[in-house]
C-alpha cells in the first residue's frame, strides 16, 4: 500500500518538470470553475424550464418570440430601480400564463400600473439587483430586505398614495386603525408630506370624571376595559389590582365638578322600554352607537361609545344633564344638542339606565383611598402616559411618549431585539409588538390592545409604507392625501352648526365626517322652502338607506337662521342657483326630456320617478326633486357630476346642452304634489 | 540527429530579433549570464549569483516573492476591476452588486482580489517576522530593512483604502472609525482628519479620495519602493545567510583550526 502510494507520488511529482505540469493542470482547472459557475447560473436553468414549459402549449410560438434570454432587468435610475426579477421570472407579462401556477413562471396578476413602471422591487421589496434565487428574496448579510409577504404589500402603495386608494383596503384600514385607536396619541407619526397624523378616538377628558361615573366602574375599566365594551378602543394595561386601585383614587380626587353638568331632574328616568326604544330608534343614536344584541353581535356605529352596559357606569344624575345638552359637559364632543325635552329626556335615559350588567362591578369593592394611594395613582398615571390621550387636569400632556414611528417600515433589522422563535424579519417584528407588546422586554409600558390578527396585519400594513422611500421619492410620484382643513362656520349659524355637532356627519369645506352628504355647495343645490322644511323634519331621500338625519326639534328661528346662512355661504364657483327658472319650461322640452330620462340614458335604473313603475333605488328618489334642487343645479350636475361631488357614483354620460337641458326641464316638472296626494289615497 | 530543446533555444537567442531585444546573446559562460541579468531592466535589480541553499524552501520560506505574487495578482484583478467600478456614492454599492450578479466571472474576480489583499498583508508580516528572527536585518541591510517598513505601511493602507471601495455598511463604519482614530493626533489630529476625507465626515469625497490613493497613488508608490527593495538586495550581498555572515565564518574556521 504504502509503495503504491510512493509510486504514485512519483509518478506525479517525481522531477521538476512533472511536478511543473500538474501543478499547472490543477490551477487551470481551479480556474474554469469560475466561468463553469458563471455558466450554469439559476437564471439560465429557469429560462431553459421556462422554454421546455412553453414548448407544448398551444400558444408556444407566441411565448417563444416573447420570450428574450439573458439577464433582464427594469432600470429606472431617478428612483434607484435595477430589478433583474425578471431573468428567472420570465412569464411576468404573459397574460396567457393565467393558469401556470409553478412558480417562478406565473405571470403577474392585473395591477392599475404597467409592470415596467417602477419595477418589482418598489412594491415587492427583495434585493432587485440581484439573480440568484436566496439572494433576491431573502435577506443576507449584506442586503436586510427580505421579500414582503404578499399579505403586506399594500404597504407599498402606500408610499406614493399618501391617501386612500380603492385598491388597498388593508392599507386604508390600517391607516384607519392607527388614528382611531390612538396609536398616534403616544407614537409621533410624521407624514412624508409633512403633516403629522391625527388621532381620531377623541378620548374623554378625565378632569371632571367624578360627575360622571363611580370610582367603582374605574377601576373594573382601568382592569378590563373590553370587559365593560368589547369594542372599546382603550386598551388594557394589566394594571395590578392595588395600580388600578391607587389610579381610580387619584382620578377621583382630581376630578372637579362642572356647574350643570348633573341634573336632578323633575321627572324620573322611566321604565318604558317600548317608549325609551322607539325614541332611542327615531334619534338615530344607532347611528353613532353600537348595543351589544342578544346574540352577542355589536349592532350599530363606531363614532361614540358602546351603550351595551351604561347603565352600570353613568350616574342617572349626569346623564340627563348629558341628554339635555352635552356641551356642557365637553364643548368639543361630537354628539349633537338635541333639544330634548324633559319627558324625552326620562324616557330615553330611563331606557339606557336599564342596560346594566350586574357581574361587572360585583366584585369591586374599595375602600375609602388613602393620600398614598392619590399620591401613588398620580405617578402611575404619568408614567403611564395616560395624559397622552385623555386630558388630566394638572398632568401635561408629555411629548414624543413613545418611540418615533415615522420611518418604521425602514428600521434596520441589526437595531431590532427579537423574540425567542420570531422570524427575523421587520413585519413579524412588527405584528409581534402590536399582538404581545409588553413580550419583548421587561418594563415596557406598551398596553395590550385587542385587535384581531386581520387588523394587526393592516396596522403592520400601514407602518410598513412609512419608510425611507416614502420620504425621499420626487414630489412628482406622489400623490397627496385630500387635505383635511379645520373649517369652522362662523357667526350665529356657525354656532348653531356646532351647537348640532353637523360636521360630526356631514362634511363642509374639506372638514366633518363622512355619514352624510357634503354640504359644501348645499346653497346652490336646493330651493329653500325644501330647506326649511327638511331641517324641521328630516325625511329620507334614499330608500336604500337605514341612517337618515336625525330630528332636532329646532325652532323656527333657528330654523330660518340655518336656512339663510347655507343659502347664502354654502354656493359653488361653478353653479349660478338663480341663472334656470325653478319652473315654467315648454310642454315640448319636458316631453322631450322624459323620453331621454326613460330612453337614452334609462336613469330609472338606479332613480324612481313614478314610483308605481320605476324601480331604481341606488340613487335618491326623484318624486319631488323639482321643488327641491335647483334647475341650475341638476343641470350643471348631469353634465358632469363628479366635478361637483368627487367620487359619486353617478355615471358622467357626455350629454350635451340640450339633452341635460331637456332632462333638467323634465325633473323640474315633479313637483311631487300630485304623487302626495295619490299615496295619501 | 535531431536537435534537443536547448539547442532550438539556442538558435532562437542567436537570431537578430531576439539579439535587438536581449543584448546579452547566447552562451552560458559566468560572464553570459551575469550579463543576461545586468542588461535586463527587470532582471538587474537582482544578484546575477545566488547561492543554491537559498532557492530551498527552508531557506526564506519563499515569504518575499509570495508577497510580491499577491501584489501582482492584486494588479491583475484591480485593473479589470476598475472597468466595472464608479466610486461615486449612488453607484459604487451598486457597481458591487453587479461585479456580483451580472459581470461574467466578476464575483472570481472580486474574490481573487480580496482574498489576496488578505493574503499579502499576512505574507507581508510573516516576511518581517521571518528577517527579524533572521537577524537580516542587520548591517548591511538595516536601509532595506526601512524599506520594508515602509513597504508595510503602503500595504496596510492599500488595505485599508480598499475597505472603504464597496460603500457598505461596513466599509463606512470601518473608515469612520479609522478616520477618527487619526483625529486623536495631538495638535493636528483634527487637520489630518479633514485631509483624510476631504471633509469632515464619510461622504462623496473621500470615496474618490481613497479610489484615487487606491488605485494611482498608493501602487505607483509601492512599485517605487519595491524596486529599491529589490535592487538593494543585489547591492547589500544577496539573500541574507546566516553562514555568509563574517563573525559565522569567523567562527566556523576557528572551529577548523582547533579540529
Amino acid at each position: 500500500m504504502k509503495g503504491k502510494l510512493k509510486a504514485f507520488w512519483s509518478l506525479l511529482f517525481g522531477d521538476s518538470v512533472r511536478a511543473f505540469g500538474v501543478v499547472s493542470l490543477v490551477f487551470l482547472a481551479s480556474l474554469a470553475i469560475a466561468p463553469s459557475k458563471n455558466y450554469f447560473s439559476e437564471w439560465r436553468h429557469y429560462q431553459r424550464g421556462y422554454l421546455k414549459m412553453v414548448r407544448n402549449r398551444a400558444d408556444a410560438v407566441t411565448l417563444q418570440r416573447h420570450f428574450q434570454g439573458g439577464i433582464q432587468q427594469i432600470w429606472l435610475p431617478e428612483i434607484g430601480v435595477v430589478d433583474r426579477c425578471e431573468s428567472c421570472h420570465v412569464g411576468l407579462k404573459e397574460s396567457s400564463l393565467a393558469n401556470v401556477s409553478l412558480q417562478p413562471y406565473r405571470n403577474h396578476p392585473v395591477i392599475p400600473h404597467k409592470l415596467g413602471e417602477f419595477g418589482c422591487t418598489i412594491c415587492h421589496r427583495g434585493q432587485g439587483a440581484a439573480t440568484t434565487v436566496s439572494e433576491a428574496h431573502n435577506s443576507t448579510l449584506a442586503w436586510e430586505q427580505p421579500v414582503l409577504p404578499a399579505k403586506y404589500v399594500e404597504s407599498s402603495c402606500g408610499t406614493c398614495h399618501r391617501g386612500p386608494v380603492p385598491g388597498t383596503p388593508r392599507l386604508n384600514e390600517g391607516r384607519r386603525l392607527l388614528a382611531s385607536y390612538g396609536c398616534v396619541n403616544c407614537h409621533t407619526i410624521k407624514l412624508a408630506d409633512g403633516a403629522t397624523m391625527k388621532p381620531t378616538d377623541n378620548p374623554p377628558s378625565l378632569s371632571h370624571i367624578a360627575d360622571k361615573t363611580s370610582r367603582e366602574w374605574i377601576y373594573a375599566w382601568l382592569k378590563d376595559p373590553q370587559a365593560y365594551a368589547t369594542t372599546a378602543t382603550m386598551p388594557n394595561f394589566k394594571l395590578s389590582d392595588d395600580d388600578a386601585r391607587d389610579i381610580s383614587a387619584f382620578l377621583m380626587a382630581n376630578s372637579t365638578p362642572i356647574s350643570g353638568d348633573t341634573l336632578a331632574i323633575s321627572a324620573k328616568p322611566s321604565s318604558d322600554p317600548t317608549a325609551g326604544a322607539s325614541l332611542y330608534g327615531e334619534s338615530f343614536c344607532a347611528s353613532c352607537h353600537a348595543v351589544q344584541n342578544a346574540a352577542g353581535n355589536v349592532v350599530g356605529g363606531d363614532v361614540g361609545p358602546e351603550l351595551t352596559r351604561v347603565g352600570s357606569k353613568v350616574k342617572p344624575e349626569w346623564l340627563q344633564a348629558w341628554l339635555r345638552n352635552p356641551r356642557i359637559y365637553n364643548d368639543g364632543t361630537p354628539m349633537p344638542h338635541y333639544r330634548f325635552n324633559d319627558g324625552q329626556i326620562a324616557t330615553l335615559s330611563g331606557f339606557l339606565l336599564a342596560k346594566t350588567d350586574s357581574d361587572l362591578l360585583a366584585n369591586v369593592h374599595l375602600d375609602p383611598s388613602t393620600p398614598q394611594q392619590v399620591a401613588h395613582g398620580k405617578r402611575l398615571v404619568s408614567d403611564y402616559g395616560c395624559a397622552s390621550c385623555h386630558e388630566i387636569a394638572g398632568i401635561k400632556k408629555p411629548d414624543n411618549f413613545a418611540p418615533e414611528l415615522s420611518r418604521i417600515g425602514s428600521k434596520p433589522i441589526t437595531q431590532i431585539l427579537f423574540l425567542a422563535g420570531m422570524p427575523h424579519t421587520l413585519p413579524d417584528y412588527i405584528a409581534g409588538k402590536i399582538k404581545q407588546p409588553r413580550a419583548f422586554t421587561t418594563g415596557l409600558k406598551m398596553p395590550q390592545f385587542t385587535l384581531t390578527q386581520t387588523q394587526i396585519d393592516d396596522i403592520t400594513t400601514a407602518l410598513l409604507s412609512l419608510n425611507d422611500r416614502a420620504n425621499s421619492l420626487p414630489p412628482s410620484m406622489t400623490v397627496a392625501a385630500p387635505s383635511e382643513s379645520n373649517y369652522q362656520p362662523a357667526g350665529q349659524a356657525g354656532k348653531l352648526i356646532h351647537d348640532m355637532a353637523c360636521m360630526t356627519c356631514h362634511r363642509i369645506n374639506g372638514h366633518g365626517g363622512d355619514m352624510a352628504p357634503d354640504l359644501s355647495w348645499e346653497g346652490s343645490s336646493v330651493q329653500r322652502q325644501w330647506l326649511t322644511a327638511f331641517l324641521k323634519n328630516p325625511n329620507t331621500l334614499r330608500p336604500a338607506l337605514i341612517r337618515r338625519m336625525p330630528k332636532f326639534n329646532l325652532t323656527d328661528s333657528e330654523v330660518n337662521q340655518l336656512s339663510d346662512y347655507i343659502l347664502a355661504v354654502y354656493q359653488s364657483p361653478t353653479v349660478d342657483r338663480d341663472s334656470m327658472p325653478l319652473s315654467g319650461y315648454p310642454a315640448g322640452q319636458v316631453e322631450l326630456g322624459k323620453q331621454l330620462f326613460y330612453g337614452k340614458y334609462s336613469c330609472q335604473a338606479c332613480h324612481i320617478v313614478d314610483s308605481n313603475t320605476d324601480k331604481g333605488y341606488i340613487g335618491p328618489t326623484l318624486t319631488q326633486v323639482g321643488s327641491r334642487l335647483t334647475a341650475a343645479w341638476i343641470f350643471q350636475w348631469l353634465k358632469d357630476p363628479q366635478a361637483l361631488r368627487a367620487g359619486t357614483i353617478e355615471p358622467n354620460r357626455a350629454m350635451s346642452d340640450e339633452d341635460a337641458r331637456a332632462i333638467t326641464a323634465f325633473l323640474m316638472s315633479q313637483k311631487g304634489g300630485k304623487q302626495q296626494e295619490a299615496a295619501k289615497k | 540527429m535531431a536537435k534537443t530543446v536547448d539547442q532550438y533555444f539556442d538558435d532562437l537567442r542567436e537570431t537578430r530579433v531576439w539579439r535587438s531585444i536581449f543584448r546579452s546573446g547566447s552562451g552560458s559562460s559566468t560572464l553570459h549570464r551575469s550579463l543576461a541579468i545586468q542588461q535586463n531592466v527587470f532582471l538587474h535589480l537582482f544578484s546575477t549569483k545566488v547561492r543554491t541553499r537559498m532557492l530551498s524552501f527552508s531557506a526564506t520560506w519563499y515569504l518575499g516573492t509570495l508577497t510580491l505574487g499577491t501584489f501582482l495578482i492584486l494588479v491583475a484583478t484591480g485593473i479589470p476591476l476598475m472597468l466595472y467600478y464608479h466610486p461615486s456614492v449612488p453607484q459604487a454599492y451598486a457597481d458591487t452588486k453587479d461585479l456580483q450578479f451580472v459581470v461574467s466571472s466578476g464575483i472570481f474576480l472580486r474574490n481573487l482580489h480580496r482574498w489576496s489583499a488578505h493574503a499579502m498583508v499576512f505574507l507581508v508580516f510573516a516576511h518581517m517576522f521571518k528577517v527579524f528572527y533572521r537577524g537580516a536585518y542587520r548591517p548591511p541591510r538595516e536601509f532595506n530593512w526601512v524599506i520594508g517598513i515602509v513597504l508595510l505601511l503602503i500595504t496596510l493602507l492599500l488595505s485599508y483604502t480598499g475597505y472603504l471601495l464597496p460603500w457598505d455598511q461596513l466599509a463606512y463604519w470601518a473608515i469612520t472609525v479609522g478616520s477618527n482614530i487619526a483625529s486623536a493626533v495631538p495638535f493636528m489630529g483634527s487637520k489630518i482628519h479633514f485631509l483624510l476625507l476631504g471633509g469632515n465626515a464619510v461622504n462623496a469625497n473621500a470615496l474618490l479620495r481613497f479610489y484615487v490613493l487606491h488605485c494611482m497613488i498608493l501602487p505607483l508608490t509601492a512599485i517605487f519602493f519595491v524596486a529599491i527593495h529589490f535592487w538593494r538586495i543585489r547591492k547589500d550581498g544577496g539573500l541574507y545567510s546566516h553562514s555568509s555572515e563574517p563573525a559565522t565564518r569567523r567562527t566556523e574556521s576557528a572551529a577548523k583550526e582547533v579540529r
